[in-house]
């Protein structure tokens, strides 16, 4: 069967209106310096200057569901270049809420090592390196966690050795619930901006 | 005129400590009259500049040789008015700067070049310009009442001058005038095009005459005397212009050639050309059943950038797409524009264009179309999506337009031979077709001039008036036509604008030179011109044929008929003429002759090659000036022999060289061939040819070939330039002394 891919406005349309920054895309002219500046480029499923021709093509599946949306570390480099002044890492950041918000979930260690950060400030109101580790290695299945901590035993145990990195877990800050109050709000804010 | 000549000579900028100029005054000028000699510390100060003011006066001093730098510098300095011949003698970048000081072989170069001036001055006489029997008009002829043409009209009536325009509709605006909007600068909106208010001001002005419904049915003369026969409505009307200004535009390249996408198959498949008119006659609708258009999709290059089609970039196709695209957005904010392209070519400003469209949502896709075809009434395009790596669909459109390119509306003199498809049979050895002439461009000639080689303008591969883009961009083969607006290069309104401007002002330019018998550019301002010894020409044709600006036409029996103001000067036809009869008042096939005579040429058992370099002043005279003020090194051997262009160097001048014991002769011209550099156009090309034929007299002179070489340089060049010398002159060390040194 002939499987031709139609180019279909109707996914550009919602990205334009739906997605935090997502009308920026328009004026991108493809010229590939975002991909090309990008340190995470080789982790990514599609550089940045194929997931804008993805959008206008109407690839919404291809799009919301892939990697390099989750991938971004705002480390600003395709801002700073891109010669048609789209903030590329603010459109990443949008659509990568947007493909949360609209259930796609995130297959990469990336995100699940996020999440997991986030759970543990939202916590102790710190972060306990040992166990996050241990979180993030395991979230991927039992066995994956056993090859992670093998592979990065070497790492775990000069952490120790320099005190690093505590073996008894850490305990909550003081005041954690005024913390949880900020991050709340901040939460809220922040979907609320991206509803908007 | 009877000559008193003077020689001076500056011992500044170096060239005192380098030689020792009592013995190079006496030495150089000694076979020749000389009145006065004199040295000077700093000749172009104002004390030296005195001196030389003073003999003139006093003495009456009518020929002056200065020993100094090179001409290019100080011209103006050593200007004594039009009565003083001047003859340059170069001793600073040549020889002061470059080579050894106090040292035999400079000494020698030095007391060369001096003798070599004093022979061109003994030769050089003043020149009478040339007056043609007719009186002059100043008035400007513009050919083509669009844009281009009615700014070329506009701007000479500015400047003061009359302008007879002459469109072939019946009425004035051409394209322009059929546009909804345009775009042009500052490239944010679209714009009114103006045309109504440019039409309205040609009208109102009346140092312009227009001829609507009119054509030019012939044009003969020249420059400052042309004769313009109009035939206005079927009538017959004659003026007379000064200088021409072609400005005939453009026409679609014909999209009846395009099926494989689908023109003439779909009705609603349309060019832009046809998308202009529809969306300035009202709406725009779909052509089969006129209903509304939702989806359109925009094929960019359509022909364009196609070895098949027009092989060139039309430049303008991108913003015009870009422009309709708004149109129908603006009819209706919810209509989808796709635009399928294979480099967004929106020049400079026009940038700004890009992103609007961009801003308003239309869909840009970078690939080629595959396939244009049609599914339950309504159509579809397949394309090569070369940002996706993979073939997509477009479905649902309403309109397919096509961007077609621009033709220039002339007719080439040569039928354009463009790049063969890789299936094609008629190819020649070169892979080249000749294209069928159907195309448009090959209606009538626009200018139909009553000239030997050809009633056009000589033509580029592609159809365009030939001239150089970069150096000398209005000028055309044809001295005092220039070319303005899309006929010359495709170009927007903007660029439009100033084209015709400039063109224009080369045609005033053009006018008043010519009246005072001057030559335009390059040589602007000689007042030389070639003259004919008729008695002995033996109706060879090779003046009239090999003149790069059809200056000399023919009478029945091959007689050639100069038009002088025609003429650029550059000595072409008296490099050609078998028979030397043609020379000017300070150039000739003698005077050169004299010069190279003058060289003395050493014994043999002295080991001390000589070697003549024949130079073009325009290029690589310039390159050596600043190998010199860079100081580099170069063989002391070599005399260099300065032409006005290579394609006047007579082989006589070979020969001559070769059988007084010259050891080898260096040419130095202009790059040819397409991307040629010569100022006048096929000069240095031309050099090359006559040489091919040098090796018959090498042959009777029993000599080897590599005696003489052509190397093309450029003015950039000049850091090759000590090396082309110093690898020429080995080759003449490896071929040995010539053997009729000292006969």
């Amino acid at each position: 069967m002939e499987n031709k891919m139609g180019y279909n406005a109707s996914f550009a349309e919602e990205v334009f209106r739906n997605v935090d920054s997502g009308d920026e895309i328009k004026m991108c002219m493809n010229c590939g310096v975002c991909a090309a500046s990008c340190p995470l480029r080789e982790h990514m499923d599609y550089p940045p200057r194929q997931i804008f021709s993805l959008i206008r093509a109407g690839k919404r599946e291809e799009v919301l569901g892939s990697q390099s949306i989750m991938l971004c570390t705002s480390c600003y480099t395709c801002v700073v270049k891109c010669p048609r002044s789209i903030p590329v890492m603010d459109v990443m950041h949008g659509l990568a809420h947007y493909a949360l918000k609209k259930g796609y979930t995130p297959r990469i260690e990336a995100a699940r090592f996020g999440k997991e950060f986030w759970n543990q400030v939202y916590r102790r109101g710190r972060v306990d390196e040992r166990d996050l580790a241990q979180r993030a290695y395991f979230a991927g299945g039992f066995w994956e966690g056993v090859k992670k901590i093998l592979e990065f035993a070497d790492v775990g145990i000069k952490l120790v050795l320099h005190r690093r990195m505590k073996l008894i877990p850490e305990k909550k800050i003081k005041g954690i619930s005024t913390l949880r109050k900020m991050l709340d709000k901040a939460e809220m804010l922040d979907k609320g901006r991206s509803v908007q | 005129m009877d000559k008193k000549t003077a020689v001076y000579i500056c011992t500044g900028c170096g060239i005192g400590d380098a030689l020792n100029v009592e013995q190079l005054l006496e030495e150089g000028t000694e076979e020749f009259t000389i009145d006065v000699s004199k040295d000077h510390p700093c000749l172009c100060g104002v004390e030296g500049v005195e001196v030389i003011k003073k003999d003139i006066a006093d003495e009456g001093i009518n020929t002056v040789i200065i020993g100094a730098c090179s001409y290019r510098v100080n011209y103006d300095v050593f200007n004594f008015g039009p009565d003083v011949i001047v003859e340059r003698v170069n001793l600073r970048e040549q020889v002061a700067w470059v080579m050894p000081p106090e040292d035999e072989n400079t000494q020698e170069l030095a007391e060369d070049n001096l003798r070599m001036g004093c022979s061109k001055a003994k030769d050089t006489q003043l020149p009478e310009p040339f007056k043609a029997e007719e009186e002059y008009s100043k008035d400007v002829l513009v050919v083509g009442g669009g844009i281009a043409g009615m700014t070329a009209a506009l701007e000479t009536a500015k400047a003061g001058y009359k302008a007879i325009l002459v469109e072939k509709e019946d009425k004035l605006g051409g394209f322009l005038g059929k546009m909804k909007q345009s775009v042009t600068m500052p490239y944010k909106e679209l714009a009114d095009t103006g045309a109504a208010e440019m039409i309205a001001a040609v009208e109102a002005e009346e140092k312009i005459k227009v001829y609507t419904s009119s054509t030019v049915e012939k044009i003969s003369g020249g420059p400052g005397i042309f004769s313009v026969d109009i035939k206005n409505n079927g009538n017959a009307v004659n003026e007379r212009a000064g200088a021409v200004v072609q400005a005939t535009g453009w026409v679609p390249y014909d999209a009846n050639k395009l099926d494989h996408l689908g023109y003439g198959k779909f009705k609603d498949v349309i060019t832009n050309v046809e998308m202009e008119e529809m969306a300035a006659a009202g709406k725009i609708t779909r052509p089969s059943d006129g209903s509304p258009v939702k989806n359109v999709l925009f094929i960019q290059c359509a022909g364009s950038r196609d070895p098949e089609h027009l092989p060139y970039c039309s430049s303008v196709c991108c913003l015009v797409s870009m422009k309709q695209a708004t149109y129908v957005k603006e009819q209706d904010p919810e209509a989808v524009n796709y635009v399928l392209y294979k480099d967004v070519r929106t020049v400079g400003q026009a940038e700004d264009f890009y992103r609007k469209a961009q801003q308003d949502g239309n869909i840009f896709i970078r690939g080629a179309a595959t396939e244009v075809g049609e599914a339950g009434g309504k159509l579809f395009v397949e394309a090569d999506d070369e940002l996706l790596g993979e073939n997509v669909k477009i479905e649902d459109l309403d309109l397919v337009v096509l961007a077609v390119g621009m033709v220039p509306a002339s007719k080439p003199a040569v039928t354009p031979r463009i790049k063969a498809p890789a299936d094609a049979e008629n190819a020649d050895e070169e892979g080249m077709i000749e294209v069928l002439p159907d195309s448009g461009f090959f209606a009538n000639s626009a200018l139909n001039l009553a000239y030997r080689q050809g009633p056009e303008l000589p033509t580029l591969k592609y159809g365009f008036p030939d001239s150089h883009f970069i150096c000398f961009p209005y000028e055309t083969r044809r001295t005092g036509i220039y070319s303005a607006g899309c006929v010359k290069r495709p170009m927007e309104t903007a660029k439009a604008l100033d084209d015709a401007a400039g063109a224009a002002m080369k045609a005033v330019q053009c006018s008043e030179l010519t009246a005072v018998g001057k030559a335009v550019h390059p040589r602007s301002g000689d007042m030389t011109y070639p003259e004919f010894n008729m008695n002995r020409c033996t109706q060879c044709k090779r003046c009239t044929e090999e003149c790069p600006f059809g200056a000399i036409n023919e009478d029945e029996k091959a007689n050639p008929l100069p038009n002088p103001t025609r003429c650029r000067r550059c000595g072409v036809c008296m490099g050609a003429c078998p028979e030397r009869i043609i020379s000017f008042k300070n150039y000739s096939v003698g005077m050169i002759g004299n010069m190279i005579k003058s060289v003395n040429v050493p014994e043999e058992d002295e080991e001390k090659p000589r070697v003549i370099c024949l130079i073009c002043e325009n290029d690589a005279l310039p390159a050596l000036d600043m190998a010199g003020i860079k100081r580099m090194k170069w063989s002391p051997y070599v005399r260099f022999v300065q032409m006005r262009c290579l394609g006047s160097m007579n082989l006589v001048w070979i020969a001559d060289s070769l059988s007084r014991g010259i050891d080898g002769i260096l040419l130095m011209g202009c790059r040819h061939g397409d991307d040629y550099q010569c100022h006048f156009v096929k000069g240095s090309e031309l050099a090359n040819t006559r040489l091919s034929k040098v090796s018959e007299t090498l042959d009777r002179l029993a000599l080897e070939s590599e005696r003489v070489k052509f190397v093309e340089v450029g003015i950039t060049d000049y850091e090759k330039i000590p090396k082309i010398i110093d690898d020429f002159m080995e080759t003449i060390e490896e071929v040995g002394p010539n053997p009729y040194k000292g006969w």
